[in-house]
This record gives structure tokens, sequence and C-alpha cells, in this order.
């Protein structure tokens, strides 16, 4: 009786020390983030230019699917999701798997080459990218040279190998980066683990999917979330490398919000509207991804 | 449970210090923070004299900026010039910030504006932007085409300045191979120009042009050297029914199938074609001249004239404008006056600076009396030794004026998208008729 | 066989090296060469370095711009760290439905294009007067859920028995998450550090906005600088973009290893 009263004391304590300890970060991101956000909600059912507002309703929801623009930056940025963030997060994992070798050589020189990308800045990677893929660029160079086209394929200017453009460039900036959370998460694995499995006489993959994929199911997770939400919020890559082009054809829905409110004559309430979209389709995609891989064992 | 009610006090005086107590927050900041506080404060209190500027070129409007400081010191010795190097982009971000917000106190006296982009502002945040119609400065006195962009409802918003005159420029030295001459591509039209074109691309292998693939900076500026735009004087669309517009997809179709334009990725790339004898020419706003200029290597091969005409369209001339830019008074009610008057007794009212920051900056000007001086008819070695400078001051006194319009840059996004299609084969019709619906759209609310 | 798959390996790994540290050497060729070369795409080294360095401090502040960048970052690092790790660790050590739904909630805040908050935030910065202050430039981006969630991702493979013991020992709660957790999850800190200080040393439209100053230029703000205006120079441009590169580089190379080669076995 007395013994479990205690608990319930401690618990309680617990429960309270738990609640201090994220105070702070809680706060501010009130304060920083949600207040913000709800003065964007009430801009949503706004409309007007400048600071000319009125109230309008649904008005801006129901207009930004009539919105022949805006409906093909959301496909594209679908199209990045589906394709991109698989390939580069399947892709991380291996060489993060790879680069976790303890008998590996020369592993720091490897991971920090990995890395660089992502330290890059925005600016010259964008040149650099341009002048890869131009008429006279080093991939068409080499395309002629194995005899695979004839002349300079100009890679910006067709819808689809422009695309294929952007999501290599993501792949090759970004690999990096999830690579630093899976390596780091990968220290939380034993690894007399592996070794264990090698002398059961476990293959590489085997032990790649049964071991270090399940124990890095809580990165994964992060991972997963963090990339669905930074490519449906695509920004530097559309408005730097592609300026959005060939006809739209790799504009990113918050490009085109951007645009609204600081480009074109400041439409803020259907910008609001169309960043509480983004809102509403990260979340539902996040909440699925927590209630299949946020368990506790 | 001490501890925690400790831990959660000093969290709350954190957060909350951080948070509410705005002038408690900025007097604990770093030393950093200080100073730069007392910095403001000092700004508040010479506020009489000095006065903010953001603009984004060193070598250019930034230089320009500085020298003018000097001029205006002469007479006023306590006078100061803030300039803030701000990036176009983000000049229109903190502006629409700030002007939208309703916190006026936290922009320039003065600003850097582009010309497309004064519409739209003047007509988004009129209490943002100075009327500056009679505050003395003579209008008259810059190109009438340069003036309209920054006249609204007819009050004057912006003061000129740089120039965005169109020039033809081609290599000497290619045209000579293929026998031809500068002259032969003086006050021609554009079915002259891709047959000589043509041409030139047979005997040398040279283009004679490059642009980026995507931009339509080509298209707005043959639409302009015809007095059209993308607007009707109501502001409405006139993108489909437009036998200009019509006419000018045309003309840029034929020039991409003739290959005498080659289509590149981007503006480095476009650069890349000049600087490296890709093409044997372009056409462009007259601040093009810096860049060609960076191959010291090509000095004396390069000469300019004025650009094609389009044929069969009333009002088609030799001349147009792509760019420029001009300064905007603030109206965050500090220092207007002074903002103004500085702006009269220099970029609107002295010769001698102009001679000043030309020779340096190559900063051509719209103010007219300028193109009589002396140092503008001085030859240009680089130039073959033409006086190219007054030659585009007289351009620039030529150019038809069109109405930009409020909703510029959704046009122009817009014709962009069609012109891709175009070039890759589409209709025009159907796709400016897009072009157009699209633009209507974003107009509604 | 195994001769070969290591050859294979090694192969792989240096192929993949390459392409990704090609832009980094074509930013260092560029930056040896002049405007024209770069230009026209000169891959080799040149001995316009010198020149270039000189325009370049010349023209722009860098070394404002690198002490102010360096204070931003590491002020922000820091506090991010301790703010974030402190709630990540709350979280999942002391978790319960309530703090689960709490988590749900915060990750909203990272959900909406910050092109629709930043308006509303400068209006609150203007109004508090924390415009062209350091407080006004890290305020919005010391707590992130994204930091959050990553701690309290790695906190679920710190083990309960070290707690109860410490608890048993006497220490406070506070104790145990700064001798405990702090030390054993290195790795995760190490990880989060890298992120951190590379997002803070990179931000860009935010300060630009909140910072009216000149004196408060950071190097993401003096690259842009660089970039505008009628003629860029491209050998100045790219030394510019080099130097703004290699902090971040070199705080990842010094703290991989914490990160990668961490401390397992101590945990245990």
């Amino acid at each position: 009786m007395n013994q479990s009263k205690k608990k319930m004391k401690l618990d309680r304590r617990h429960n309270l020390v738990g609640w201090a300890f994220l105070t702070p970060a809680v706060i501010l991101i009130v304060i920083m983030s949600f207040i913000p956000m709800v003065k964007a909600l009430l801009l949503s059912f706004q409309t007007g230019i400048g600071n000319k507002l009125k109230w309008a309703g649904t008005l801006n929801y129901v207009r930004m699917f009539q919105d022949t623009v805006f409906m093909q930056a959301l496909k594209n940025n679908f199209v990045y999701l589906i394709i991109q963030v698989p390939i580069m997060l399947v892709f991380a994992l291996v060489l993060a798997s790879m680069l976790n070798n303890k008998n590996l050589r020369f592993k720091g020189l490897f991971r920090t080459a990995i890395f660089l990308p992502c330290a890059t800045s925005l600016v010259s990677y964008a040149i650099i990218f341009r002048s890869l893929f131009a008429v006279d660029g080093f991939i068409n160079m080499i395309l002629i040279k194995l005899g695979i086209l004839e002349t300079g394929y100009n890679f910006l200017v067709n819808p689809t190998s422009a695309r294929i453009v952007v999501i290599l460039a993501l792949i090759w900036r970004w690999t990096g980066y999830n690579m630093v959370f899976y390596l780091s998460g990968l220290q939380n694995i034993e690894y007399s683990v592996y070794e264990a499995a090698k002398i059961d006489g476990a293959s590489v993959f085997q032990s790649f999917w049964r071991i270090t994929v399940p124990l890095l199911k809580p990165t994964i997770l992060l991972t997963a979330i963090m990339s669905t939400n930074g490519t449906l919020q695509l920004f530097d890559e559309s408005v730097n490398l592609t300026k959005g082009g060939p006809a739209n054809a790799t504009l990113t829905m918050s490009h085109y919000i951007y645009n609204t409110s600081f480009k074109y004559v400041p439409n803020f309430g259907y910008s609001a509207a169309m960043s509480y979209l983004i809102l509403i389709l990260v979340a539902v995609l996040a909440f699925i991804q927590l209630k299949v891989g946020d368990k506790r064992d | 449970m001490k501890k925690v009610l400790a831990f959660l006090l000093t969290t709350v005086m954190v957060v909350s210090l951080a948070a509410c107590g705005g002038s408690k927050a900025s007097q604990s900041t770093s030393d950093e923070g200080n100073q730069e506080a007392t910095t403001q404060d000092a700004t508040t209190q010479e506020a009489g004299n000095t006065l903010t500027v953001w603009c984004w070129d060193p070598a250019f409007n930034i230089y320009a900026m500085q020298e003018a400081e000097k001029v205006y010191q002469k007479d006023h010795p306590d006078f100061k010039l803030n300039v803030v190097e701000t990036p176009w982009a983000d000049i229109q971000t903190k502006l629409t910030t700030a002007a939208t917000s309703g916190d006026l106190s936290s922009l320039p006296d003065i600003l850097l504006m582009q010309d497309n982009a004064f519409q739209k502002y003047v007509l988004s945040y009129p209490e943002a932007i100075a009327d500056i119609t009679s505050s003395g400065i003579d209008f008259k006195q810059f190109g009438e085409a340069k003036t309209a962009y920054s006249v609204v409802d007819g009050k004057n918003y912006g003061v000129p300045f740089d120039n965005g005159a169109v020039i033809s420029c081609l290599r000497t030295d290619v045209l000579e191979q293929a026998g031809y001459t500068v002259e032969d591509f003086t006050d021609v039209t554009w079915t002259k120009y891709i047959e000589m074109g043509k041409d030139i691309l047979a005997k040398t292998g040279k283009p004679l042009l490059s642009a980026q693939a995507g931009e339509c900076d080509l298209i707005m500026i043959m639409l302009q050297s015809a007095g059209a735009s993308l607007f009707d004087e109501n502001g409405n669309p006139t993108i489909v029914n437009n036998d200009v517009l019509l006419k000018v997809m045309d003309v840029y179709k034929e020039l991409v199938t003739s290959g005498v334009l080659i289509e590149v990725n981007d503006w480095d790339e476009y650069i890349g074609t000049l600087n490296s004898e890709t093409v044997a020419g372009t056409i462009n706003g007259c601040w093009i001249l810096g860049s060609i200029q960076s191959a010291a290597d090509q000095s004396g091969k390069w000469g300019i004239t004025n650009m094609p005409s389009l044929e069969g369209v009333t009002g088609a001339t030799n001349y147009s404008n792509n760019g420029g830019s001009s300064w905007l008074v603030t109206a965050n009610g500090k220092n207007t006056q002074l903002a103004t008057d500085f702006l009269n007794r220099t970029f609107a009212g002295s010769v001698p600076f102009y001679e000043t920051i030309l020779p340096s900056s190559g900063a051509l000007a719209t103010y007219l009396p300028a193109g009589e001086s002396d140092v503008y008819a001085q030859p240009q070695e680089f130039f073959g030794g033409k006086a190219i400078y007054s030659q585009i001051t007289e351009y620039a006194g030529k150019v038809p004026s069109n109405n930009t319009g409020v909703y510029y840059y959704e046009a122009r996004d817009a014709v962009k998208a069609a012109l891709v299609n175009i070039v890759a084969g589409a209709d025009a019709t159907t796709e400016l008729k897009n072009a157009e619906d699209t633009v209507k759209f974003q107009m509604g609310q | 066989m195994i001769r070969l798959k290591r050859f294979l390996q090694y192969l792989f790994l240096t192929i993949v090296s390459i392409i990704s540290v090609f832009p980094i050497y074509w930013m260092a060729v560029s930056a040896t060469n002049k405007s024209i070369d770069v230009i026209r795409g000169k891959l080799v080294f040149g001995t316009y370095f010198l020149e270039n360095w000189k325009n370049l401090f010349t023209v722009s502040a860098v070394g404002k711009a690198m002490l102010n960048s360096f204070k931003y970052a590491i002020v922000l690092t820091i506090l991010a760290l301790f703010v974030c790790s402190l709630a990540g660790y709350g979280f999942e050590i002391f978790h319960d439905k309530g703090k689960d739904a709490v988590m749900s909630i915060i990750l909203l805040a990272m959900m909406v294009p910050f092109a629709a908050t930043m308006i509303p935030l400068f209006q609150m910065f203007s109004k508090a007067k924390l415009l062209n202050t350091t407080i006004g430039f890290i305020l919005p981006t010391i707590s992130t859920p994204f930091l959050i969630m990553l701690f309290r991702q790695s906190a679920r493979s710190f083990p309960h028995d070290i707690i109860e013991a410490a608890r048993i020992d006497g220490l406070s709660e506070m104790g145990i998450f700064l001798r405990m957790f702090f030390p054993t999850m290195r790795s995760t800190y190490a990880a989060a550090m890298t992120i951190t200080f590379m997002n803070a040393w990179n931000s860009y439209l935010w300060p630009k906005v909140v910072m009216q100053d000149a004196n408060s230029i950071t190097m993401p703000m003096l690259v842009a600088n660089l970039t505008e205006g009628y003629i860029t120079d491209y050998g100045m441009l790219m030394l510019a973009v080099l130097l703004c590169t290699i902090p971040t580089v070199i705080i990842f190379f010094i703290l991989q290893k914490s990160f990668a080669e961490g401390i397992t076995g101590a945990v245990k």
C-alpha cells in the first residue's frame, strides 16, 4: 500500500520533471511558430492586394484548385517526393552502413567527401549543376564521346529531363546529410551483433535488412518525415537551378507561394492558403509515417 | 520538487527574457548588440542629415551613390550617406515585408527599384512610397519612355537612373570574314537580319545571337520596339489577339530554327557565349557592354548599332529598352525632403556628376543633358574607336514608351511558359490563349 | 573473392566521393582563375588567386562577415542543442500520452513554408524592438521540431537501467541529464551540432529581413551581394563561396569521428 503510494508520487514527480524539461523548447515554438501560424491561418481566409485585405471565406482554398499553375506545382512536388526521397534514403542508408565498417580505411575522408555537397553554398551548387548539364557541358561531352548522343542535348528545356536533373541534384545534395543521422544512429548498435551474425553465416545483405534497418527504425522514421517535409516545401532547387522552367515543369509549391508574395502583385491571403495546403499534406503523410513507424517495443 | 520548481522558474525567466522584454532583451544582448543599438540611436539623432540607401551593384549604382554623396557634400558638409548593399531580390522581400507589417521605419530613405516593378509597388503599397511630382525635380530632362515606368496616374514616383536602351552588338572581325560591316546591320528589319545571319552562319559557323532558353528578354525587347506590351491602357492583358506578339513569336521561332540564335540554359552560359566567341553578336540593354568588355582580348573587335525592326507592324522602330532602374523615395516620414533635394541636385541636376561616374563605371545616364557632354563623345577603343556613349544616349531618346502593367511579372512568366512550348512546336495561338487565361486568373481574386 | 568485394567497395566509395567533391574542386580551381576563364570553363588551377583575394577583400567586408557568421552560428548552436536535447530527452524518457500528443503538435510547426509566417513574425519582432539585434537573429531557430525529434528518437536507445541506477545513487533528474545522458549521447550531439551549425551558418532569408544594418552582414549575404550587378566577377565570387563553405566542412571533419565512431560499449 505504502509502496504503491510512493510509486504514484514518484511517477507524478517524474511526469512534472518531464514537462519542465520540455517547457523552454515548447514555449519558444509556440511563440516563434504557432502565433505566426495562427495569423497566417486568419490571413488565408482573406483576400486583396498588399494591405488592402477583406474577408473572403474559403475563396482562397477553392481558388487554388482552379489554379493551373499551382496544380502543376503540386504535381511536380509529388513527382519529386515519390521518386527522389526513397532513392536518397536507401542510398544514404547503404553508404552509412558501408562507412560504419570498422576495418575500412580512409573512413573520415570518405565521410567528409560525401557530406560536402550539403555544405556547399547554394550559389556555386546551382552554377555548377547548370554548367554540367549545359549544351556544351561535361555531361553532354561524355554522352557524345560514348556515342549515345550525336549533338549536345539541352537538358533544361525538356520537362522530363529537367525534372531528372532536379532529382539528381537533390540526391547529390542531401544524401550525405541523411547519412549523418544514420551514422550516428548506428553507433547505438553493438558492433558485436554484426560479428555474431557473420559467424552465423549471414550475408552482408541479410545483416543489413535484419539488423541495421530494424535497429535504425527510429532514425529512419525521423529522416523520412524530414525528407517528406523538405520535399513538399522544396524551394532552393526550383528557384536557383531551373527557375521553375521549362514551362513550369519543375516549379514547386513553395516557389509559387514565394512568387505570389514577393514577385507578383502581393496576395498574402492566397499564399497563406496555399501554405496551409502544404501543412495539411505533410501532416497527413507524417501522421501515417508515425502510425507505422513510431512504436516503442 | 524544489529543484523542479527552481528549474521551471529559470526556464520561464529565460524565455520571458527572450520573448517579451523587448527593451530588456536588447540591453542584455552581447556587446555587439549594444553597439548596434547605439548606432541606431545615433542614426535617429542625426536624422537631419543622414540618408540610408539600398542598392546592389558596387561597380555601378553603389559607386554612383557614393559619388553623388560627394557632390552633395560640397554644399552640405554635414551630409552623410549610408549605403546598404542589398541585392534586388532582397529589396523586394524587405520592402514587401516592412510595408505589409506596417513598420515603415525599417525602410531606407531611398531605394533602387527595377523599372518593371515600379507600377506593382505603387499600386500595392501606395502608403510606403513618396509622391515626388511637386518636389522640384524636372522630369522632362529624362527620356520620356524611361520616365513612364515610374509614373502612375500622372504622378511621379521615381527619379530615373540607368539606361536600358537596346543595342545590337556585333563582332566586326566575324562580320568582315563574311563580307559584312556594322553599317549593313543598321536600320534593318528582322528579315534582313536573319538573312545575313544565315549567310554568316554558313560562312563562319558562328550564330549571330544567343539567348537563355525559357527567358523572354528578347520577346519583350521586340514588343517594346513597336511600342506594344502585354497590357492595354486599362491594364487588361492583351496576350491573345496581339498581332505584334504573334509576329514576335514568329520571328523568334525563325531565329531558333534557322540556327541564327542558339538557346542556352542560363545567364552565365549566355555571357559565356559572348566571351568565348561562340556567337558573333547579341541584342540586349546597353548594360551588357560591361560583360562584353570583360573579355579584354577582344578589344577593337566589337561594334554597336541599333536593333532590327519588326516588319508589317504599325509603330515599329529600331529602338527598344531592356532593364534599367530608378530611385524611389520611401514615405517613412523621416527625411523625405532631404532625399528629394539630394536626388534633385545630383541624379536629376548635375552634368558634372554624370561625367564623373561614366568613365569608371560605364553608368550610362538617362539624364538627357548629360548626353551632350564631351565625356560621352569620347571615342571608345574597345568598340573600334566609336563614340558609343553618345550613340546610345541618342537611341535612348527614341525608344517608344509602352505600358509595363501592374501584373508585369505574372504576364512575363506566362509568356515564358508559352514561349518554351511554341519553340518546341506547339501552336502559338493556343499557347498564347493559355498564357492569357493564366494571367487573368492571377489577376482575379 | 573477399578481395574483389573489398576492391569493389573502395571503387564505389571512391566514385561517389569524386562526384561529391567535384564541385568543391571546381570552386577551388575557379578561385584561382580570372573571371573570364571561369566563364570559359577552365578546369585547371590558375595563378589569379592572390588577385581574387585582394579584390574580394577590397570590395567586401569578408572579415566582418566571417566574424558575424561565427558569432551567430556558435551562439545559436549552443542554445539550440541545450534547449532541444533537454526537450527531446523529456519527451522520450518521461513519455506518456500527453507528451506524445504534444510532440505531434510540435511537428506541425515545421510544416508551413516560411514565406507564409515570415511577415507575422517580422511584425512581432518589430513591435518587440528586436530588429537589428543578435537575439532577433537567433530566436526563431533556437527550438526546432527537427532537433527535438532527433534527440527524442536517439534517447530511445538510452538504457533505462542507467537512469534507475543513477536515481538510486541520489542523482537529480537534471544531474542525470547532464552527467549521464549528455556524455553517453556524444554521437547524437556531434551530429546535431554539425547540422545545426551548418543551418545557422547558411541561413539567409530571415537574417536578411531582420538585420537592416550593413554591419550585421554574414557570409551568405556577402556571397549574394557578389552575384548581383551587371557584371559578376566569377573568380572572386568562387573564392568567397569557398571561404563560406570551408568552416562547415572543417566542423564536419572534426566532428565526424565523434558521431560515427561514438562510444559504443560505454553505454552498457
